[in-house]
């Protein structure tokens, strides 16, 4: 799992730098009462909103009830999917906090049945907190008015390595000191960039490399994105790669990462259609070697990918990193042992590795046994595998 | 030693200790009686007895010398077939020990490899044919190349039946102290479909839980340790949720080890399960072969199955 799940806070307690948010929550919620205020937390990415709302809920010993996108579009479905859970809650009577988590990342057609939710929860039991990058946008004017706001500011450097240092406690793993402060100022305020950055680091065979994949890279990226998915292609989108300072297999998995966040049905069927073309250009520039290619992988992600859409798009969209790759690159640290057991066991029992991998979760059991374990000579870190995922 | 591992313990280690099988077993037998045996092609599916009986042809012929003068290789692990051409010949190049005047190899899931391949075995078989013996095992005899299959005595290994498995089954259960009921041989027999191997893996892996044996767990084994369905992942993509369904996707594949074209074998066949119009279905099952196509030339499988769930999202909106 990423350390920004194992380690994301569970109390006020535990939530690092963000004090006087904390302070106007507790306020927020010991003042709450019906017809009160939605609250809105907001702030650049990686300061900890939605953790706080989880953490708000946990400290009143609420459940966390989120609306997403498509609940949205409307009264009615909003009653829809309200409808049960207000039966229950006189039921039972637990306590619920309403979360609307990244309003602004929520595109414009969805977005439509805000101002109409925030009248209509008003006359609910419960608080409702909604989380927001930038809510300066024009459009949000209306929506800013009905919340009581509470800014989350960016993270200081001091801070963030004092977290990643707790961190590397927990994990028993060392790094050296100036790597530390390295990573803390590189993540600018946006503590999960920083703990994401220390998960690699501490993988890396030469973790200082990672200071070299400077974040800024990623403010070009951000734009390139913004661009494509948002903008009418013209004549520059067919040049925008050529400001981001990244090799177009990367530009891909950026592409790759972001295409469901901003296009829905049949934008992102042509998107995905345009990006599968450029990756079949990409494996034919490999093995023909013939980089004329790179033409129509360059087009097909670019103009390509930015023609999917009808029109134009609005607002705010908080682009993903791409997490594929840190994903497999963890799996496989995962399951390495896996496939050093299946191998000793197919050899012992004369079958192939693959048809060991196949059957692997019945070993799982069958290698409970100590003594078998002995038969199969595994060494001290295979049975821990064996044991840890039990 | 005695194993602990139950498929090697009650590996049979002479002729008549194998159960199903009859005629195969009784040629086998009489070839390996004479001492000298012709290449062997031994075909059928998993578990019925392939390697058992190969290692039993050597011990008889070898004795207690078996292990020199024999060696195992499973064509889909080795690294090409120059691999298997290199360790066969540092094998091949000294004489065997004892009476019998050649060495065999046992070359595993010989299917594997490509016709390209197969036909540089056919040439290693002949340049050591003085000095090697060889037994080749495959699933399908289809999938081996003539000029391989016509040097080679085929023998065919059938599924086994009840009354086979429900020996193995006695047999242990007996020796292991287990206590079972009439209703766990049933359903043991139901969850390994014949394959003698995975039926003692499954007996071993629900004794390790409790020595004492019913149904109800046997079955809880089984759907516990089956892989995971790749029809969730449609079933998101058809209910609209594009996301849910490709990070469900990279899971699976990642945590089950499973390869793009697996994915794609399923997907083709779970397509006519689906709740879309007829035409629908035509429309996607030739995206999905497109899909498999690139993936087959090279593409990267992630990006061409997710373009392939897009096209789910569509037909589950009732668009093609």
């Amino acid at each position: 799992m990423p350390w920004v799940e194992i380690y994301r806070p569970k109390r006020f307690s535990e939530i690092k730098g963000q004090n006087d948010a904390i302070e106007k929550i507790k306020i927020f919620l010991k003042n709450f009462q019906k017809g009160k205020k939605a609250l809105m937390l907001y702030g650049p990415p990686g300061t900890g909103k939605t953790t706080l709302a989880y953490a708000a809920a946990a400290e009143t010993d609420s459940e966390i009830f989120e609306l997403n996108a498509s609940d949205l579009r409307n009264k009615e479905k909003l009653k829809a999917v309200l409808g049960p859970a207000l039966e229950q809650m006189s039921l039972t009577n637990d306590n619920k906090i309403i979360l609307v988590d990244e309003v602004d990342g929520i595109s414009k057609e969805d977005w439509g049945g805000l101002p109409e939710l925030v009248g209509f929860l008003e006359d609910a039991n419960w608080p409702i907190i909604i989380t927001a990058n930038d809510i300066w946008d024009k459009s949000f004017s209306a929506l800013r008015k009905e919340c009581e706001l509470v800014q989350l500011k960016e993270i200081d450097y001091k801070t963030i390595k004092d977290v990643l240092i707790a961190i590397l406690k927990k994990e028993d793993k060392f790094m050296d000191n100036n790597l530390l402060t390295g990573i803390s100022v590189k993540a600018k305020g946006d503590l999960r960039a920083a703990i994401n950055d220390l998960q690699i680091a501490v993988g890396m065979e030469d973790p200082s490399k990672i200071l070299e994949n400077d974040r800024n890279k990623e403010v070009d990226i951000f734009n390139a994105l913004r661009v494509i998915f948002k903008e009418k292609p013209n004549d520059n989108t067919l040049r925008i790669f050529d400001s981001v300072n990244m090799p177009i297999d990367q530009i891909m998995l950026w592409l790759e990462e972001n295409i469901p966040a901003e296009y829905k049905g049949a934008e992102l069927q042509k998107a995905y259609d345009a990006l599968s073309m450029a990756d079949v250009f990409k494996g034919r520039i490999y093995k023909q070697q013939y980089w004329r290619f790179l033409v129509y992988e360059n087009i097909l992600l670019s103009y390509g990918i930015a023609s999917a859409k009808d029109g134009i798009k609005r607002g705010f969209t908080n682009y993903k990193k791409p997490e594929r790759i840190l994903k497999i690159w963890l799996n496989n640290q995962r399951t390495a042992k896996k496939v050093t057991i299946a191998r000793k066991y197919a050899q012992h029992v004369h079958i192939g590795q693959k048809r060991a991998m196949f059957e692997f979760p019945l070993l799982r059991l069958i290698l409970k046994n100590p003594e078998a374990r002995k038969e199969l000579k595994l060494e001290k870190e295979e049975e821990e595998y064996l044991d840890r995922q039990n | 030693m005695v194993s602990e591992i139950w498929t090697e313990k009650y590996r049979p280690t002479r002729f008549t200790e194998m159960v199903g099988q009859d005629n195969t077993l009784k040629r086998v037998e009489s070839l390996t009686k004479t001492n000298n045996i012709p290449h062997l092609l031994f075909a059928g599916p998993a578990g019925t007895g392939k390697s058992t009986l190969a290692l039993i042809v050597v011990k008889e012929l070898f004795r207690e010398d078996w292990r020199e003068n024999y060696l195992e290789l499973n064509a889909s692990d080795e690294r090409g077939i120059n691999v298997v051409r290199d360790k066969v010949k540092n094998f091949a190049r000294t004489k065997s020990l004892g009476s019998v005047p050649f060495k065999v190899i046992f070359l595993d899931e010989a299917d594997a490899l490509t016709p390209e391949a197969q036909q540089a075995l056919r040439r290693t078989m002949e340049n050591y044919s003085s000095t090697c013996r060889f037994i080749l095992s495959c699933n399908y005899s289809s999938k081996i190349i003539d000029p391989i299959q016509s040097r080679c005595a085929i023998f065919r290994f059938k599924l086994l039946e009840k009354k086979d498995i429900e020996k193995v089954i006695q047999k242990i259960a007996e020796r292991e102290k287990l206590s079972i009921t009439p209703e766990v041989v049933e359903m043991l027999y139901e969850g390994c479909e014949g394959d003698c191997r995975r039926c003692i893996n499954l007996l071993q892996a629900t004794a390790a839980i409790s020595p004492s044996i019913n149904a109800d767990l046997v079955s809880t084994i089984i759907s516990n340790t089956k892989p995971k369905d790749i029809k969730i992942v449609l079933d998101y993509a058809i209910a609209g949720d594009f996301q849910r369904s490709r990070d469900k996707l990279l899971d699976i594949m990642l945590k089950e080890s499973i390869s793009g074209q697996d994915v794609i074998k399923s997907i083709q066949k779970e397509i006519w399960n689906l709740p879309v119009e007829p035409e629908i279905k035509v429309k996607l099952t030739e995206k999905t072969g497109e899909a498999e196509f690139r993936i087959v030339e090279g593409s990267d499988p992630f990006i061409q199955l997710q373009a392939l769930l897009a096209s789910f999202v569509l037909a589950g909106l009732g668009k093609g």
